[in-house]
């Protein structure tokens, strides 16, 4: 052929066969990425076009039993942003820090830092939480200037009445390590999720939660919003119906607040079924610092700061005069118990060559009736001594002191049972002068408010011991109740015949006419104990045990004062229980 | 009326109408993805505008290349030289500067490329010198001045600066030297030097942004140091010509007898090699080097400069098989392809055609570079079957960077890819040198 002579065929040939090859390898490799990893990069084109952004469920809201909002809802703001494609250059994002800390009042620092992080992740960053109206119409503006931010609209926890019941409702705050673990599997928590810290917000973060929406954005390469291809409404938490009395709960809390030091608890519950219908402790705090999100360091001195310590079923003291109801039962039961039989009261007894004295020289002739009226302290040493203490120990066994009352809140303590039964399981001896002590219920005896609120409720009701709850039903956002409590008796303290009438008489007797008149009211039967607890670290506590009902009722409410260094039962504590009362049957 | 050709048949027509069915179909594909990435963008109605203008004057250029006798080039090969060098000449100092490179011509709405025609231009150039030293072609002397003709053209073009034009023309020159049959020592040669110019800077990027390799492996803790350190670097001299030593004297034990001029003009060549590295090393600037980071490590920053390669990847790989239709690719749509309508426009085709949009061009570039090849081959002269090989190397090309650049294999280098990108001058150019390779079959061999 006549071409070979001017060229050479064969270095074409070559070329042909690179050529070739070259187109090979291009096709290997096209059809490698567009069809074996198909499912790869279609998922990252669609990661690349989408932002999802969360918006938290409003929480269920805490009732009382009247209906009474304890915590519910505002609505909040929040500040988002928006990263896309390539990370913008640093002059740009100096100006949006700068604007966003201008407008928002947010120091540059913190915000270069988020949006830093927002560039790292590619995923939409939380910038500021909780965004004044005020301050949102700035943020709206800044959307113009710049591409990526964007404002939503969500709730934030709000407890109107401030202090109420607080230790029991609890607060919230942010996400911690541990509660990372516990509830991190759950694709509704996030690392900026808010959840329930401690009482009924911790407690029932399952139902309060509800179920967080998101909507799923469409940006293009700068992070604006081209449109919303879904939008998954949220789900609202389940509201939670307590027990609670409104009136009772801030009467209870008032009542301790203007006593004499301030601090104490009221325990109230229902005799009926043992539902709690006023729990306060004081100090108690107000649970809407926490809410204002944003600053954390601020909020974890807050933390720290607060009392979280709930007197109502972690304060232990000697129930005192209270307990000399124990006494009386146990020697009516071993038929020891003459109420006319009188004893004189020289303001002591010695016993083994030791002096107990009495808190009031009350002379001769008391019998059961002024001896509980007077509350001496003489009458008792004889009808302890006359019983035995062991008996005195099977009735306080009977009537679960010493045992934790099952509320279903956290750290509650047992108190500390106290007779003779116990000594010897401890190996130590038991004394003479302790079956004094037990019997007008001082020495190593402990209890703790609500455990003598239950102790009331139970001669309330003529034996019937409760375990004390709070939580009245759960209804969620349809309106069907979840959780609907049923009363629970953990025991019966069955009497002979007459026994309780004689004490619940004797408890009459004393609000009518002795030490419990401050709790006195027209209308209403009260039935009542002080007591002063002897507090060897300073002023002695003041105890008031009542229950009370509407005039010729059954009794319908039982409560325990505790006023911490009140000096006395009679002046500190059944005040506070009137007005308890009085607002419980509504008063004035 | 048919004449068999090493097992090809070519018809006696005057045009080889496959060829000029697959330009069609790759222009109509082109347009259409072109319209589609130029929607998402601000300046995307000029951009059809500008595209809808340059179609009939590509048109004109083709018949122009086609109807006029391409040995007229050959004879004027002189005057078209003077023409590229006053072209790349002028638009230097009167072209206007379009992000920091001063490669274009602007009249009023109007503006063009001169590196584009000059590409093909340089061809013509290179085919005729050739041409004329065919004779002597194995002579180093042919090669010597082979390379003074066409350095002038080149130095001119960097000073625009235009990387990516001589990205395209260097490789289609050296395949041109093949085709020519240019003594293979001399490839052999230059492919030293080339292997050694390219790994050392990347061998060095690579130590610089891994500096734990070094204290791992001994070898690459030499090659590190060799880029500060003058003993080092004097040392791998040293070791590259004992080396060739070595060679030569091994060689001779075994019955081999190759002359020692041979192997250290080899030995030469890579220092040579290494040394023009070590310049280039000095002188990369900062988004070229990030680019061949990107090239080495393309997931390690995925938002810096490996992201154009990703998102391109992305785009395509999300076509798959049949694509998402044209107009709706989301990721060209909404911006994340960078270079959508120029150098990333497969990325566009891919994610909206799919894998037959991607394959269908690359079928169809195949289809072009198989008839370019016959038609060099049926050429009457030498200088048309070197035009020929010249168009093949220059479209060889373009398709192995734009291509390797998407499915990774070749660094970024900012060529687009002809008939599909959106470049008017670049269309224009393209047309012609087509139609400068239809006038070659219409004037081939003419055996009856």
């Amino acid at each position: 052929m006549k071409t070979a002579q001017f060229f050479n065929a064969r270095r074409l040939r070559v070329l042909i066969i690179l050529a070739c090859c070259a187109g090979a390898v291009i096709a290997w490799r096209l059809i490698d990425i567009q069809l074996v990893s198909h499912r790869h990069y279609a998922r990252a084109a669609e990661e690349n076009r989408t932002q999802i952004i969360y918006q938290t469920a409003p929480r269920g809201r805490i009732l009382a039993s009247n209906g009474a909002v304890i915590a519910g809802n505002l609505p909040a703001f929040s500040l988002y942003y928006m990263p896309a494609g390539r990370p913008p250059d640093k002059e740009y994002t100096d100006a949006l820090a700068a604007d966003i800390s201008l407008h928002l009042s947010m120091p540059k620092e913190e915000v270069l830092l988020k949006l830093n992080s927002a560039f790292k992740s590619g995923k939409a960053t939380l910038l500021l939480q909780n965004v004044s109206p005020r301050k949102i119409f700035a943020a709206a503006e800044l959307r113009v200037y710049y591409s990526g931010l964007y404002i939503l609209e969500e709730t934030k926890r709000y407890y109107p009445p401030g202090p109420f019941a607080s230790h029991m409702i609890g607060y919230m705050g942010a996400m911690d390590n541990k509660s990372w673990l516990r509830l991190g599997g759950d694709a509704d928590y996030r690392l900026n999720s808010r959840i329930g810290k401690s009482g009924i917000e911790k407690h029932y973060e399952a139902d309060l939660k509800g179920r967080d929406g998101g909507l799923m954005l469409e940006v293009d390469h700068v992070g604006r919003v081209k449109r919303i291809i879904k939008d998954n409404k949220w789900r609202a938490g389940s509201d939670i119906y307590t027990t609670l009395n409104f009136e009772a709960q801030q009467a209870a809390q008032d009542g301790i607040k203007n006593s004499l030091t301030g601090r104490g608890a009221v325990v109230a519950l229902d005799p009926k079924t043992g539902a709690v219908l006023a729990m306060a402790s004081a100090p108690d705090f107000d649970p809407n610092i926490f809410t204002p999100y944003g600053d954390e360091e601020a909020l974890q001195s807050k933390k720290i700061s607060i009392p979280e310590y709930n007197l109502a079923i972690q304060g232990m003291y000697p129930p005192a005069s209270p307990f000399k109801i124990i006494t009386a039962i146990a020697a009516a039961q071993t038929d020891r118990l003459d109420v006319h039989e009188e004893v004189n009261c020289t303001g002591k007894i010695v016993l083994n060559g030791r002096e107990f004295k009495c808190w009031h020289r009350h002379g001769e002739h008391i019998d059961f009736m002024k001896g509980m009226a007077q509350s001496c302290d003489t009458y008792f040493y004889t009808l302890g001594l006359k019983t035995g203490a062991s008996h005195i120990e099977q009735i306080e066994r009977m009537f679960r002191f010493g045992r934790q009352t099952g509320i279903d809140l956290p750290f509650e303590k047992s108190g500390n049972l106290y007779g003779p039964a116990k000594r010897a399981r401890n190996k130590t001896y038991w004394f003479g002068g302790d079956t004094l002590n037990l019997s007008i219920g001082q020495g190593e005896l402990l209890v703790t408010p609500v455990q003598m609120a239950v102790f009331a409720a139970a001669l309330a009701s003529k034996g019937k011991i409760w375990r004390p709850y709070y939580i009245e039903r759960i209804t969620d956002a349809d309106g069907k109740n979840t959780f609907v409590s049923a009363p629970q008796q953990l025991a019966e303290a069955k009497l002979k015949d007459g026994v309780y009438e004689l004490i619940q008489q004797s408890l009459k007797d004393v609000v009518d006419n002795a030490t419990g008149r401050a709790a006195r009211i027209k209308g209403i039967d009260v039935y009542g104990k002080t007591g002063t607890a002897q507090n060897p670290h300073g002023d002695d506590h003041g105890w008031f045990v009542a229950f009370s009902a509407r005039e010729g009722q059954e009794p319908d409410f039982a409560i325990a004062v505790l006023i911490e260094h009140g000096k006395g039962g009679a002046g500190a504590a059944a005040p506070v229980a009137r007005e308890v009362i009085k607002a419980f049957y509504g008063i004035k | 009326m048919i004449m068999k050709l090493s097992g090809q048949i070519i018809k006696r027509r005057k045009l080889d109408y496959t060829l000029l069915a697959a330009l069609f179909m790759l222009i109509t594909v082109g347009f259409l993805v072109v319209l589609s990435a130029a929607g998402g963008l601000s300046f995307g109605g000029e951009i059809v505008h500008k595209y809808i203008a340059a179609v009939p004057l590509a048109a004109g250029a083709f018949l122009f290349g086609w109807l006029f006798n391409y040995q007229i080039y050959n004879e004027q090969w002189k005057a078209v030289y003077v023409f590229i060098l006053t072209l790349l000449a002028t638009v230097l100092f009167a072209g206007t500067v379009v992000r920091n490179t001063s490669g274009w011509f602007r009249l009023g709405p109007f503006s063009m490329q001169p590196a584009e025609i000059c590409r093909i231009a340089l061809v013509l150039v290179a085919a005729a010198f050739l041409t004329r030293n065919s004779r002597n072609i194995k002579e180093f002397k042919t090669l010597f001045f082979f390379g003074l003709l066409i350095v002038p053209a080149f130095l001119l073009i960097m000073l625009q600066p235009d990387f990516s034009s001589l990205v395209i023309t260097a490789p289609a020159l050296l395949i041109m030297l093949y085709a020519a049959g240019v003594n293979l020592f001399y490839f052999a040669l230059l492919g030293a030097f080339a292997l050694a110019a390219a790994a050392f800077p990347v061998m060095w990027t690579f130590t610089a942004l891994r500096p734990e390799v070094m204290e791992t492996n001994a070898l690459m803790y030499i090659v590190g140091r060799m880029a500060h350190n003058w003993v080092y670097a004097a040392g791998f001299c040293a070791a590259v010509l004992a080396m060739a030593a070595l060679v030569w004297r091994g060689l001779k034990l075994f019955r081999v007898y190759l002359p020692a001029v041979f192997v250290f003009i080899m030995a030469g060549a890579v220092i040579a090699g290494f040394w023009g590295g070590f310049l280039v090393n000095k002188h990369l600037k900062n988004y070229q080097r990030k680019r061949i980071e990107a090239f080495l490590y393309p997931e390690a920053d995925p938002k810096g400069a490996g992201y154009n390669v990703l998102q391109a990847q992305i785009a395509m790989g999300a076509g798959g098989v049949t694509g998402k239709g044209l107009f709706s690719g989301t990721q060209s749509k909404l911006g994340f392809v960078p270079e959508k309508h120029t150098d990333f426009i497969l990325a566009v085709l891919g994610e909206e055609l799919g894998r037959f949009g991607t394959l269908g061009v690359l079928a169809l570039y195949m289809i072009l570079l198989w008839r370019v090849a016959i038609i060099a081959k049926a050429a009457s002269d030498i200088y048309g079957s070197l035009v020929c090989c010249g168009v093949f190397g220059i479209f060889f090309t373009y398709m192995l960077v734009n291509f390797g650049m998407l499915i990774g294999f070749v660094p970024v280098a900012g060529v687009p890819l002809p008939f599909i990108s959106y470049g008017g001058s670049n269309l224009v150019a393209s047309m012609w040198a087509f139609g400068v390779v239809q006038s070659v079959y219409s004037r081939r061999l003419s055996v009856v």
